[in-house]
């Protein structure tokens, strides 16, 4: 008999993008609560215009997040729907959910060309900084600690946290 | 010290040697290149180095689409589309760029325009925008030290907003780079040595920095032995030739070394002290770079003892017991940079370089939104960037 050669379609991992989609939702949830609180994170913003998008998104067409200074302050704007200001893609989504879960921090993602950068580089770097210390806030320094070139000084973690995960992440406040 | 994962891209053939200059058209025409549009600027045609080019074409059946001489020092919007309208007047099908970073970054823009129907050179800035070959782009590099002729990102000023423009992009390495050491030979002693310490630290911050790799490591440690032994004979004697060449390879390795393992801090602060005091780029590479290494020291110690190897051989380095070997390095970095100020008068501190102390808090914040700090092995904030301008100021 002779065999048969066809195209396949690979399947999808729905799990990984279930787990994408929430991760996403709960950083853009969480960096909202945490753009309120700290003033480091407040200073960096400061310093974006009015306006200024960011998104995040998994190529090629995977869970995303957007994030916009509406008013002089951050929101977090559901999927990256539109083009934005600043996007940070990963280039699969494996490595996105390394990432995301968190089991790799952005300096070495980035040094290991996991992700890809499409606009201006100052504000990427900006963003980065703030995403660390939006990690010291989400996670215990023993999680936090292997993600970040060195632990970004936050100022009562614990009861912020506690604020981000009951009332940030399920309300947006 | 092996990477989980690494990347690795470098599809530049490079044409080396005394003379190479003579095989331009031939390799023109295997890129189907007819009518090359030359960009350069009046400082290579004042050295006489564009009546090199020309004589290379003797000959050779080709025609010279045109000889674009008017590229500034800090290229710019403006430049690009004038150059590409010279471009598309005269039919021309490949860009060859003579000169140091302005031109090679100029040309790379002029590619951008000339290789779209449609918009504007901005349309395409940032990373990752281009999606496409551009034209064939030949570049002959007459400085030894910024690596260009081998990396994929342009800066190109858009004078009426006063902002500069990062491209990066694969599309944007070059085809060719055609190394001549007719072409260094002009360059004064202080050039000579600004140049070859940029080379310096894009070897030692990509084999020093987060994306160090066993290729580019490579590279940076065969960059670093040239430059090491044969920097301060091209100081000494300009008309050195081998010097000259040893020179421009090791600035072509170096380049493709931080080209695929990005620079760190050095840069960082040294493109913040261009931006900030218009210290040139060369001249704060030497100044920065030990200081960097220091600074990187508690999280790079042993990496950086490993490059006491390239740069003074085989046999200090295994004198010298591995825990000693950072320090003996920052020693070996700090008399180049005392033998290169007395006879070339390169500057060693910022304040001899022409930047004002009030002018530090300024190039610290420039320094920490600087991309290159992404891959520095250790954090610097700006309370760090600060302390370091002040140790080299
Ligand atoms: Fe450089």
């Amino acid at each position: 008999m002779k065999k048969v050669y066809e195209p396949l379609k690979p399947g999808r991992k729905w799990f990984k993008e279930l787990v994408a989609h929430v991760v996403f939702f709960v950083l853009g949830r969480a960096f909202q609560s945490a753009a309120k609180l700290d003033a480091g994170i407040r200073r960096e913003v400061a310093e974006w215009e009015e306006g200024f998008t960011l998104a995040m998104c998994i190529l090629p067409k995977g869970p995303s997040m957007l994030l916009k200074k509406v008013d002089g302050r951050i929101r977090y704007a559901g999927w990256a729907k539109e083009d934005a200001d600043l996007i940070i893609r990963f280039k699969n989504i494996e490595s996105a959910f390394l990432v995301l879960t968190p089991q790799m921090g952005s300096a070495r993602a980035f040094a290991e060309n996991r992700l890809s950068l499409v606009g201006d580089v100052a504000r990427s770097m900006s963003f980065v900084r703030c995403l660390d210390r939006l990690l010291a806030y989400l996670y215990p320094a023993f999680i936090c600690r292997p993600l970040v070139k060195r632990m970004p000084p936050v100022l009562r973690p614990i009861r912020r946290r506690l604020y981000i995960y009951t009332l940030g992440i399920p309300f947006g406040l | 010290m092996l990477p989980s994962y690494f990347e690795f891209y470098n599809p530049v053939k490079i044409v080396s040697g005394h003379k190479a200059l003579d095989n331009l058209p031939y390799e023109l025409s295997q890129m189907g290149v007819a009518r090359p549009l030359i960009v350069t600027d009046k400082g290579v045609v004042g050295a006489g180095l564009i009546q090199i080019v020309q004589e290379a074409f003797g000959s050779s059946g080709m025609t010279i689409g045109a000889i674009y001489d008017d590229v500034p020092p800090d290229s710019s919007v403006d430049v690009v589309n004038a150059i590409a309208d010279v471009y598309r007047a005269n039919g021309c099908d490949g860009l060859v760029a003579v000169g140091g970073g302005s031109p090679i970054d100029t040309a790379k823009g002029v590619n951008i325009v000339v290789s779209h129907d449609k918009g504007e050179l901005k349309d395409y800035m940032g990373a990752d925008r281009l999606t496409g070959p551009l034209k064939p782009l030949v570049v002959v590099p007459t400085t030894a030290g910024t690596g260009s002729e081998v990396t994929l990102v342009a800066v190109i000023a858009d004078t009426r907003k006063n902002v500069k423009m990062a491209f990066v992009s694969r599309h944007l390495l070059p085809d060719l780079a055609l190394i001549d050491p007719r072409m260094t030979l002009t360059m004064p002693a202080k050039i000579t040595a600004a140049t070859g310490m940029d080379a310096l630290s894009h070897a030692m911050e990509a084999y020093t920095c987060l994306q160090k790799n066993p290729l580019s490591d490579a590279h940076a440690t065969a960059a670093i032995s040239l430059i090491s032994r044969y920097l301060p004979l091209a100081v000494e004697d300009r008309k050195n030739a081998t010097a000259r060449l040893a020179l421009a390879n090791a600035s072509c390795m170096a380049g493709a070394a931080f080209s695929n393992s990005m620079v760190g801090m050095v840069h960082a602060l040294g493109h913040a002290t261009g931006a900030v005091c218009h210290i040139p780029h060369g001249v704060a590479m030497g100044i920065f770079l030990p200081h960097g290494l220091a600074y990187n020291l508690p999280e790079r110690a042993e990496i950086i003892g490993e490059l006491l190897l390239p740069l003074r051989g085989a046999e200090i380095y295994a004198a010298t017991p591995p825990k000693s070997r950072p320090e003996r390095l920052l020693e070996s970095l700090s008399s180049l940079q005392k033998a290169l100020e007395s006879k070339a008068g390169l500057p060693m501190r910022l304040k001899d370089a022409g930047a004002r102390e009030d002018q530090l808090g300024e190039i610290a914040l420039k320094a920490i939104n600087d991309g290159a700090l992404m891959m520095n092995p250790r954090e610097m904030d700006i309370e760090d960037a600060k302390a370091v301008l002040k140790n080299a100021f």
